[in-house]
């Protein structure tokens, strides 16, 4: 991702990044209709629409607010392909006979195409995050949590009652348990480029 | 596990090495790529802990907001969807043609009663004003409209918006406040809201319920076609006319 290409309508992950409502509104004015219609017009109804677009702007606020999200191409076509997908992938989870989803990236340009990859890695390694996540123990989970939800690791001791030195270790060994499952589970090679 | 490892990752990311001990360690990472992704990683799994509890208050702030705009995208969107759906046309000729039979038959004027129909009233709730909301929205799906009234008064004060004031709009009119309900109206009608176009047919309903026929049908002229409900606004023009 090179920064001096970032597209004009970078100013949408803005938006929702920074929770604006007037930009929020403004994507949904000009660009659900569309998703609206594909979706209807292909098995689904309404409020399947409604769904996909909401989880679709989440996983956007997401990358954004991680910073891994500079649009290089028209947000139009990158938030159109993005919803499209989704709701193809959601059909063939649905369908037991299996939707043969049309391979989109031989149909639209370049830069979406790659825009769109990245978006659906970074949602599949945030889905694979989580389920590590889950695998930890209780006490990994409470430290961790609270270690990237309070201001310092001196809160985080006090709040469970515990030494600075106890919280710091578990913090940095939980975290690498997690890298460890991470690094092991097959996915995250394939992923990782 | 090697804990050493982990424990010296943290500390160069806290950046709470020695000079001696961080120039060390940075050129291991030169000389050991296996260690360098290694700390790839373990940075990467810092940063999805950041995103995923880091922002946990923005995101919910930002997924109630989300919703609550979708809410309102959709419900504006499935009107008028339906609305284009050809059967619905079938639908208001038939009407149309009933409306027709009845007024050869009757021949009366319209009444208030006959257009005072509604939509249901259904709140996003937000925070700390849900029992409001809900009572609210309660008091006037059962047409208890006198209850109804001081409670949208009371959201009104710490939030106020053009559904709220719709509503509240409808209660005072159904409550014979007239006066009052003409001034809600128009405050909506001189904003952009979505409920604008309504807010117009609310004071054509004004006019209508205390039987000025000419103001309401005066009114009514000036709400524009692509009102979602203007099929009723056609039918109440012709029985004026």
């Amino acid at each position: 991702m090179s920064k001096n290409t970032v597209h004009p309508d970078q100013y949408f992950i803005e938006g929702l990044a920074n929770n604006d409502s007037a930009i929020i509104q403004s994507i949904y004015k000009k660009f659900v209709p569309k998703v609206v219609s594909y979706i209807r017009n292909n098995s689904g109804d309404e409020d399947q629409a409604q769904d996909v677009v909401q989880e679709i702007m989440i996983l956007l606020f997401n990358q954004a607010k991680a910073k891994q999200l500079q649009l290089t191409c028209p947000f139009d076509a990158y938030f159109f392909l993005l919803c499209k997908r989704k709701w193809l992938n959601e059909l063939k989870k649905s369908s037991n006979k299996g939707v043969t989803i049309p391979d989109d990236f031989t149909s639209t340009n370049e830069p979406t195409e790659e825009m769109v990859a990245q978006t659906e890695t970074f949602e599949e390694k945030q889905q694979l995050f989580d389920i590590m996540f889950q695998r930890l123990g209780e006490k990994c989970q409470e430290v961790l949590k609270l270690s990237f939800t309070l201001k310092s690791m001196e809160e985080v001791a006090e709040k469970l009652q515990v030494t600075y030195g106890y919280v710091r270790k578990k913090k940095s060994l939980c975290t690498a348990q997690l890298t460890q499952w991470i690094q092991e589970h097959s996915s995250f090679k394939s992923l990782k480029n | 596990m090697n804990e050493e490892k982990y424990l010296l990752f943290d500390e160069y990311l806290q950046g709470e090495l020695s000079e001696s001990a961080r120039l060390d360690f940075e050129k291991q990472l030169l000389e050991n790529i296996e260690l360098a992704s290694e700390l790839e990683n373990f940075k990467e799994a810092q940063a999805q802990l950041a995103v995923k509890f880091g922002f946990e208050t923005d995101r919910k702030a930002f997924v109630a907001n989300l919703e609550s705009i979708s809410k309102e995208h959709f419900m504006a969107d499935k009107s008028k969807v339906i609305a284009l759906k050809p059967w619905t046309y079938l639908v208001a000729a038939t009407v149309v043609l009933l409306m027709g039979l009845f007024l050869f038959n009757s021949n009366s004027n319209p009444s208030f009663e006959e257009y005072n129909q509604y939509e249901n009233a259904y709140f996003t709730e937000r925070g700390d004003e849900v029992d409001y909301l809900k009572q609210a929205e309660t008091a006037f799906n059962t047409k208890d409209f006198k209850a109804a009234i001081p409670l949208f008064e009371a959201i009104l004060k710490t939030n106020k918006t053009a559904e709220i004031q719709y509503f509240y709009g409808i209660s005072l009119l159904e409550n014979n406040q007239i006066k009052q309900a003409e001034a809600v109206f128009n405050e909506i009608k001189s904003g952009n809201s979505i409920y604008k176009n309504k807010a117009i047919y609310g004071l054509a309903l004004a006019q209508l319920k205390q039987k000025d026929y000419k103001g309401c049908q005066e009114i009514l002229l000036t709400i524009p076609s692509d009102y979602e409900d203007y099929d009723t606004v056609q039918e109440l023009l012709d029985r004026l006319d």
